[in-house]
């Protein structure tokens, strides 16, 4: 395996994401400011009055309208950007299925901010999972490393013609978006060799017309939806090759879909995703020094789901507790979106691991080590039990 | 877990936003060069935007991976800096203050002057107080906005008086040698006046 080897800079992810766009020479960026994301085009904005980077910089009139021109410019062959937050993310809500319907692989960067309520600035994952179904291609990073070398690795699978979808890079408001860390940036041509140009099949031209999402009748539906579920499927070998090929060229070791962190000999795991498993590492530790045979699985897709993975992995463990950051009101299980994903996953598995919830980081809240601890015990009574008196355990409540 | 050093720096809205900031930003990375695990950052519901209104900025130094990276303040401040002293009319920067803290002060005053607007609770945990004339060795005040946010600042890290108040604080806590703040620092002078000249007075 190669050396990671790069200039290193202390960034934010919002920094580490608008670095990584302006190596892979973006060509049209779409804005509408909402805190947390803002940074990130702050920052392009002022790289594009420089002169360092030949971007188109549009800013819309809300986001709809943000999510509109970034449509436009990857339907003209653009390699297109765009990127929200919170209710910012939720307002566009009627674009989403028309850029994955029209195939226009767009990437958003979305910072997680809470929806209203609470409405304040602190990280909710409900934001983005809201838009889950609408045919987007969507993982976060957990780290401003992570969120830099997402934002390459997703522009390359999304415009892999077996794929052609749009990508959701998300992280974790204020914990990702505004708190720097060490970043290793490659060379530009580095970046180059990793993500070739855009060669967008089908982009539209005024010497050589064609049609970009025309009404269609009933009958013509499910050959359409057929279509784009077959894009998205087709994304798993793609996302395979494509993170297994950044590995091999940047030295790093990403799992292509799941993470699994001192899972070896685990009896009970923490399934979290996004920014707070950076606390739940050191968190695992600690529970390790005292003997505790707990570990961590960290989902790095959320779309498309995984489920042969995580029940492969899952399965092997006596109890697993989904940590969730958002909120399903009245979902089964009256836990999190995640709980959904991953009680479906086991569902074929022979052996099932005692299933339970955390709901944890609810209004952006910190996740505290000792909340984790409280967790590990959870899991270690309920894996000894061999049941769980709760769907969900409430971080705020149960533990107090 | 390893012991953190956590700087809380109190800073004027606008005016001194980018200052305020690389005071935190000069000392990390005077403790990167030493080797430190360091986090430099903004308070996340402060309102930066607004004139004069107070703002805080950290420092966290440790010897260990920082693992409550994400706690959003300094609830156990071990140094405070102001870089505007009539905010401490108003306020209690000292607020949270571990034993055997510092407290550094731009003013021209001497630093019994200030005193008397540290709550006698945590002027006991005092191990020095200490001022600095950060503004009379480095009048111009940067205003630049490309640093907040989250963004990466484009203009260099301590113009002005964010590196006087960087090698004041560095010379009475001794949390960061001399060379690394004058080797951080845009303005090698005014840190190193900033630590030659601040005046200190020890509590305990």
């Amino acid at each position: 395996m190669a050396e990671r080897t790069g200039t290193v800079k202390f960034l934010t992810g919002l920094g580490a994401v608008a670095t990584a766009l302006k190596m892979a020479d973006i060509d049209v960026a779409s804005s509408y400011p909402i805190r947390p994301y803002t940074g990130a085009m702050m920052m392009l904005s002022q790289m594009a009055a420089r002169g360092e980077l030949d971007l188109e910089f549009v800013h819309g009139e809300g986001e709809h309208g943000q999510l509109g021109i970034a449509h436009g410019a990857s339907a003209a062959g653009a390699r297109a950007f765009t990127g929200s937050s919170g209710v910012g993310v939720t307002y566009a809500m009627e674009t989403y299925s028309p850029i994955s319907g029209g195939r226009c692989p767009v990437q958003m960067l979305i910072g997680n901010r809470t929806l209203d309520p609470p409405g304040d600035f602190g990280s909710e994952h409900t934001d983005a999972l809201s838009t889950r179904d609408q045919g987007w291609l969507m993982g976060w990073a957990h780290t401003p490393q992570e969120a830099f070398d997402n934002t390459l690795m997703f522009y390359r699978i999304g415009e892999d013609a077996r794929v052609s979808l749009p990508q959701m890079n998300c992280q974790d408001g204020y914990f990702i978006t505004h708190i720097p860390a060490k970043v290793v940036i490659p060379s530009q041509e580095e970046v180059n060799k990793f993500l070739p140009p855009l060669n967008f099949p089908d982009a539209l031209d005024p010497l050589n017309p064609l049609g970009h999402g025309p009404q269609l009748f009933p009958g013509q539906g499910h050959v359409l939806e057929a279509d784009r579920v077959n894009a998205m499927m087709g994304a798993f070998p793609v996302i395979d090759e494509v993170v297994n090929a950044f590995n091999a060229q940047f030295g790093t070791d990403y799992a292509p879909f799941v993470e699994q962190y001192r899972c070896e000999d685990a009896e009970y795991v923490l399934f979290i995703n996004g920014g707070h498993a950076y606390t739940a590492k050191f968190a695992v530790n600690h529970m390790r020094e005292k003997g505790m045979k707990i570990g961590l699985v960290r989902p790095r897709w959320i779309r498309p789901w995984a489920t042969d993975v995580v029940a492969d992995i899952l399965s092997k463990f006596k109890a697993v507790g989904v940590v969730e950051t958002n909120n399903a009101f009245g979902a089964a299980r009256q836990a999190g979106i995640l709980t959904l994903e991953v009680a479906t996953s086991l569902y074929q598995c022979d052996k099932k691991p005692v299933l339970t919830a955390f709901m944890g980081g609810l209004g952006g809240e910190v996740i505290r080590l000792d909340e984790f601890y409280y967790m590990g015990d959870v899991l270690k009574k309920v894996a000894a039990e061999g049941k769980a008196d709760r769907t969900a355990y409430w971080i705020g409540f149960h533990n107090v | 877990m390893a012991k953190t050093i956590e700087v809380t720096v109190w800073a004027t809205g606008v005016v001194q936003d980018k200052e305020g900031r690389d005071v935190c930003l000069v000392l990390t990375e005077a403790a990167n060069q030493e080797g430190k695990f360091t986090q430099a950052f903004d308070n996340y519901v402060d309102l930066p935007d607004r004139i004069n209104v107070q703002v805080r900025k950290y420092a966290r130094i440790s010897d260990a991976e920082i693992e409550n990276k994400f706690e959003y303040e300094n609830h156990r401040p071990n140094i405070i800096g102001v870089t505007e002293a009539t905010i401490m009319k108003g306020i209690n920067v000292c607020k949270g203050l571990q034993e055997g803290g510092f407290l550094v002060i731009n003013t021209t005053k001497d630093p019994e002057a200030l005193l008397k607007y540290v709550p006698e609770k945590e002027r006991k945990k005092l191990k020095a107080v200490a001022t600095i004339d950060a503004i009379g060795i480095a009048p111009e005040q940067l205003i630049d906005y490309s640093g907040a946010e989250g963004a990466e600042d484009v203009s260099a890290i301590g113009a002005g008086l964010g590196s006087v108040m960087a090698g004041a604080i560095a010379a009475v806590s001794g949390i960061v040698k001399k060379e690394s703040i004058l080797a951080a620092a845009a303005n090698r002078t005014a840190a190193k006046r900033g630590y030659d000249e601040v005046k200190i007075k020890v509590l305990k």
